[in-house]
């Protein structure tokens, strides 16, 4: 029979729907877990003293009310109810009163631990070099890790306590049934193994219920996301109805699925009241015969009514947290696993902070490879002077893009040295040399906020007037003037609400503000419309001046006007000089620049491609 | 294809029962299940009572005669084992019957929502989606376009699932039980569920307030990953700066915003709880004295007041049950609007009823000249992108239109294939307005590139006839050869039915956009429309495309956007636009003549104007 009180786990936030998946109970992971809730040992320690205590409350009130029924109602003493039920009601609020602890520490110390985790997490990742980000997905990683933390969650907050409440429950109502009555504890005894083989099966089943579900439902998502976000493509080929087809075939899959899963616990539910009711059935008749026979107390039969259902109550909750357990030990392992991982290289132990840099950069027989065996740069040598700008041209793949990555120290070179002010990087920390480098990325990447927000990236302390004269300098306040909050515009997730050209000008003012003594700069491939190209390229014209800047050039007003051109093949610099000296040699060089320039002008301006 | 029961109007809630209305049979028969598994459930219950009572009676026959339901009085003169075995008896089967209709109605039940409602549900919005026309598309972004279909559809499940269904089951269960406990005792009832509107009161008051606050909390976390996922995309940007201490502090910033935020619930949810379960050990308390002094006085039986007990303990769950009906009501009608908006949403571009078919029969007669006559178009916002453009475009010359960002090129080109309607003015094609003809037509035979390439995940080959699936593999190789893909496809290991997945092949951006050409080219279409295709692409990538798109365009009607002199030298004659009005048109040769915007964007490229062939870019830094 039902007792009102259940310890159940406790509600959690919404979680992503994930693919779940499971590891046996590994003494290491929990260890670690454990240590995870060190800081908050008082914490822990109260809720330890709370769960026993629980223990002992929810057969003890199971126990009372039996007891009140089957002593003094039974035996119609007042005085007797009267007392019980005071004595309930105490026992209820005694046991109501430490749920209320026993719920929030729990949370909380939940809460704390993932919270601490998510840090610890971050803060492993940013140290982590950029070989790291160039193997891994991030985006899938990001998604893992916070459905990953989760699960943890659960293991610290739930299964542990919840299964202590439980267990000690199971263990109090069994000790008062074999006193009330040992051999009717029997029957009880013999049917808790078949529950629990029934629970875990279940559990099983329903586990893999859940992937096939959460794997269909992520194949449907994907198929409409596809359909969204092609609505041009599909409209304009007229694929209406051919889309709505497999769309309504996936859909099916989908519903098929969900009904399997829906199926199982269509089964387990009976399943789990027919077990109750078999189990009354047979305490009926046996204890009915046993009480008949004088063997046994009425009282007795009637405390294992109550007793029992505290009992089997337990099992399906401690089969689900084991349950919980198993797929929190999959979450902590792999959160573990990528707070282990070793970052592939650190800034040198011995390494100076150099402060004031004067923006000599040299290349010593530099070669690299992002993976073993597949060199991408070889034997590069050159000398940058400081306030000379370098042009690094050459065909996609050709290496541009790693030689900037060197001298930014995003990554370190395979063999050779690269040099500034004749120091090896390798023996500069990361930081000095990041504080007085700017690079602007391809993609011009600028972080949700305001446009001031993401200047300050390049110095944090500036004020807004330091901001508004690096705006000056690159002769833009205007442009940023002209947007609807100005400086304080809203820029959207990635950038949203700025146009390439505005994009492209904010990660200069950005660049510009830091004062950096070496500027690296991969231009965009994407053309703006004229207007605003000439005003980004002359932004970039007075970025760049006086500082040592490499450009990673696509247009040709910035390889004109480099002081070097290194023209890159395959990874080896293939020729070098001014745009002028380059042209002459009729090299490489010039047939990229006929390419680039005029490279259809066979097509004299008016004659058509009709004419074909 | 789908039926359309759903009327166009009125407010959610009628049309959800409308909706629910529509699985009414299947409903019903969850309903009976219901009522017959209560009763078992009852049954049960009572027959342990009885058996208490029975052996009460059979130890002392002072205490009162158990009282036999009326189908089993004549159990009443058997032996007190033989009764005892037959009640026995009785629970099993009755335990038995419980499970497997208590099976059959959770198939029924899972069968209503998984297989019928939300299905057709989702077909019909994704139907609808799929025809919808681009100003709506425009107006709502895709991640809310696509929860419509996902989220939004399972909260209008939810209505007829957490809400008819479960509704419905609560009162018949509540109603059952009151009427078995007034059966029983009408004032110990009374006494027992004093403390019920309590628990119905704080319940309400707690989902109300928990909504707004797992919603907050929900936005927080949101936040918070967005930081994450967000420092990791710029993690360049964090490194070259040398700013990861400041970005750890901006995350750890939403970080402890969430646990803050958390605390709150943390606390509320906890008491909240609490209270709820010792209102019911209240009534519990209340039973036990008031039932005790009833069965003290012989009015009661013990076993009814150990029944009663237990009826009372599922009463209380039901209570917080009602609490969530309420609660699933209200998210369902929030999810439903949504679904419905979709459902409503006009199609503002349909066929007319008489339309002209362009493949037959006079498909070959058509020439495939073009106008713009007074072209005037106005977005929803009441942005006028287009005022007064018009312009000839004869059959089988190339027009380039050249324009600023936001000056209303791809607005103009995506009046063709009537991805929106002009506001005033026509677009006509060999002298027919592009209304006349039926749209899918219309769109088959305009060809279109955009600037950036969208793949689907699927091979190749499916790719490129796109526009006619299950077409030949001989016609898919003529497209690709045409679009000068053929070679590089040959080469993959798979070939044409290389899947193009995230995991499938890493595509340039070069070749996505001749796989984008051959696409257009497949469905052989009259007009070619070419959103600017080299825009995304450097120097070297951008010849390549070039000669594939000379090679596509031939003998066909091509209109494209071009920023680039290298593209703009294809056409045969080339308007500018700026702010949506035509400023300059003519050959390459007459705009470069006339020294305005076209002049100036051809000498910024460095392109070697005529007249002074050395005078490169000089002016522009």
């Amino acid at each position: 029979m039902s007792q009102a009180v259940l310890e159940k786990p406790l509600p959690a936030p919404a979680r992503p729907s994930e693919v779940v998946a499971q590891r046996p109970l590994d003494f290491a992971i929990i260890r670690r877990l454990v240590a995870c809730t060190r800081p908050y040992g008082r914490l822990r320690g109260l809720l330890l003293v709370l769960v026993v205590l629980r223990s002992v409350q929810l057969p003890g009130m199971a126990w009372l009310m039996a007891s009140v029924i089957s002593g003094p109602i039974a035996d119609h003493d007042f005085s007797g109810i009267a007392l019980g039920v005071v004595l309930f009601l105490g026992w209820s609020a005694f046991t109501a009163g430490c749920f209320v602890y026993r719920s929030r520490l729990a949370l909380e110390l939940g809460e704390a631990v993932v919270s601490d985790l998510r840090r610890q997490i971050y803060e492993h990742l940013l140290r982590l070099p950029m070989s790291y980000f160039k193997r891994t997905e991030v985006g899938r990683l990001i998604g893992r890790v916070v459905h990953d933390v989760d699960s943890v969650r659960s293991g610290v907050q739930d299964v542990f306590f919840v299964s202590v409440v439980q267990c000690g429950s199971m263990l109090i109502s069994a000790v008062l049934m074999v006193y009330y009555d040992w051999q009717l504890f029997l029957i009880v005894l013999g049917m808790a193994p078949g529950l629990w083989a029934v629970t875990r099966y279940f559990r099983k089943l329903s586990s893999v219920a859940y992937r096939a579900r959460s794997e269909s439902f992520a194949r449907v998502t994907a198929s409409l996301v596809e359909s969204v976000n092609g609505i041009r493509e599909i409209q304009s080929f007229a694929r209406q109805d051919h889309n709505a087809r497999s769309f309504a075939r996936l859909i099916d899959e989908h519903a098929q699925i969900n009904m399997h899963s829906h199926r199982l616990s269509a089964v387990f539910q009976p399943v789990l009241i027919f077990n109750g009711q078999f189990f009354l059935a047979v305490l009926l008749v046996l204890g009915g015969y046993q009480v008949l026979g004088g063997r046994v107390e009425l009282e007795a039969l009637i405390q294992f009514l109550f007793l029992s259902t505290a009992f089997f109550s337990a099992i399906p909750i401690v089969g689900e947290q084991y349950n919980q357990a198993l797929t929190a030990m999959a979450g902590a392992e792999r959160v573990f696993r990528l707070l282990d991982t070793r970052p592939d290289w650190e800034d040198r132990a011995d390494a100076k902070d150099f402060d004031r840099i004067q923006g000599h950069v040299e290349f010593k027989s530099v070669g690299f490879e992002y993976e073993p065996g597949q060199p991408v740069l070889h034997g590069i040598d050159f000398t940058a002077l400081p306030g000379q700008a370098v042009a690094l041209v050459g065909p996609t793949g050709s290496g541009k893009t790693t030689v900037a990555n060197l001298i930014a120290k995003l990554y370190l070179p395979t063999s050779g040295a690269v040099l500034i002010d004749g120091n090896d990087l390798s023996h500069m920390t990361s930081r000095s040399l990041h504080r007085q480098i700017a690079c602007v990325t391809q993609q011009n990447f600028l972080f949700s906020g305001s446009v001031l927000d993401n200047i300050l990236v390049g110095r944090p302390e500036a004020t807004r007037e330091q901001v508004g004269v690096a705006l000056d300098a690159l002769g833009v306040a205007d442009i940023i003037e002209g947007l609807p909050g100005g400086v304080d515009s809203k820029v959207g997730e990635r950038g949203v609400g700025l146009s390439i050209g505005q994009r492209q000008i904010v990660c200069f003012a950005r660049a510009m503000l830091a004062d950096p003594r070496v500027v690296i700069l991969d231009e965009a491939t994407s053309s703006v419309d004229s207007v605003t190209e000439a005003r980004v390229q002359q932004a970039l014209f007075r970025l760049l001046l006086g500082r040592t800047s490499f450009v990673v050039a696509h247009r040709l007003s910035t390889i004109v006007h480099a002081d070097q051109v290194l023209v890159l093949e395959h990874g080896c610099i293939v020729e070098r000089g001014t745009h002028a000296e380059l042209l002459d040699k009729n090299g490489p060089y010039s047939r990229l620049y006929r390419q680039f320039v005029s490279g259809q002008a066979e097509l004299a301006p008016n004659t058509s491609a009709r004419s074909e | 294809m789908f039926p359309s029961a759903l009327a166009p109007s009125g407010s959610p809630l009628r049309r959800l029962l409308q909706l629910t209305w529509r699985y009414r049979a299947a409903c019903l028969q969850v309903f009976a299940f219901q009522i017959i598994l209560l009763a078992l459930a009852l049954g049960g219950l009572s027959l342990t009572g009885l058996s208490v009572d029975v052996l009460r009676h059979a130890l002392d026959p002072a205490a009162p005669l158990p009282s036999w339901p009326r189908g089993l009085a004549q159990l009443a003169d058997w032996a007190t084992h033989r009764q005892l075995l037959a009640v026995g008896g009785l629970v099993l089967g009755m335990g038995a019957l419980h499970a497997l209709l208590g099976y059959a109605h959770g198939i029924q039940s899972g069968r209503v929502q998984h297989l019928r409602l939300v299905p057709e549900l989702r077909a019909q919005v994704f139907h609808k989606l799929q025809r919808l026309s681009f100003p709506f598309y425009d107006q709502n972004g895709s991640a809310s376009i696509i929860n419509r279909v996902t989220s939004d559809v399972q909260a209008a499940r939810s209505f007829v699932d957490g809400v008819m269904l479960q509704g419905g089951i609560l009162v018949l269960t509540l109603g059952v039980y009151a009427v078995f406990m007034l059966r029983a005792h009408v004032g110990l009832t009374l006494a027992c569920l004093g403390a019920t509107p309590l628990i119905w009161v704080l319940t309400r008051r707690f989902s109300v307030w928990a909504q707004a606050a797992y919603q907050k909390t929900r936005q927080l976390v949101d936040e918070m990953v967005l930081t994450m996922s967000e420092g990791i995309h710029g993690i360049v940007v964090t490194k070259v700066f040398g700013r990861e201490p400041e970005e750890l502090a901006r995350f750890e910033k939403r970080n402890r915003a969430v646990v803050d935020q958390q605390q709150d619930i943390f606390r509320r949810a906890s008491n909240f709880t609490a209270a709820v379960h010792f209102s019911s050990q209240i009534n519990v308390a209340v039973l036990l004295g008031y039932g005790g002094l009833l069965v003290s006085q012989r009015t009661l039986t013990l076993g009814d007041l150990i029944v009663f007990a237990n009826v009372l303990t599922q009463f209380a769950g039901q209570i917080s049950a009602m609490a969530r009906v309420v609660n699933t009501l209200q998210q369902s009608l929030a999810g439903a609007r949504r679904v419905f908006d979709v459902l409503d949403a006009p199609i503002d571009i349909r066929s007319p009823e008489r339309a002209l078919g362009m493949d037959h029969p006079k498909a070959e007669s058509l020439a495939g000249s073009l106008r713009f006559e007074h072209v005037h178009f106005a977005y929803p916002n009441g942005h006028l992108a287009l005022s007064d453009v018009s312009f000839e475009v004869t059959a089988g010359t190339c027009l380039a239109i050249l324009g600023a960002t936001g000056a209303g090129k791809s607005t103009l080109l995506s009046l063709i294939p009537r991805f929106y309607d002009t506001s005033a003015g026509r677009v006509t094609i060999d002298g027919h307005d592009v209304r006349e003809f039926d749209v899918d037509t219309l769109r088959r035979s305009v060809g279109v590139v955009f600037q950036q390439t969208l793949l689907f995940k699927q091979s190749i080959a499916d790719n490129i006839a796109f526009g006619h699936p299950g077409a030949a593999r001989a016609d898919i190789e003529r497209a690709a050869q045409i679009a000068g893909v053929h070679d590089f496809i040959q080469r993959l290991p798979a070939g044409y039915d290389s899947l193009l997945a995230e995991e499938g092949v890493n595509l340039s951006g070069g070749q996505r956009q001749r796989l984008a050409l051959a696409r257009a080219v497949f469905v052989q279409p009259r007009f070619l429309i070419l959103d600017d295709p080299t825009t995304a692409l450097d120097a070297h990538t951008e010849s390549d495309v070039l000669t594939a798109m000379r090679a596509v365009m031939r003998g066909r009607t091509t209109l494209m956007a071009a920023n680039r002199l290298s593209t703009l030298r294809f056409a045969d004659r080339i308007i500018v636009l700026e702010r949506g009005q035509i400023i300059e048109q003519g050959t390459h040769s007459e705009l470069m003549a006339v020294r305005g915007l076209y002049y100036r964007t051809a000498r910024l490229q460095g392109v070697v104007d005529e007249a002074r062939p050395q005078a490169l870019t000089e002016q522009c830094v």
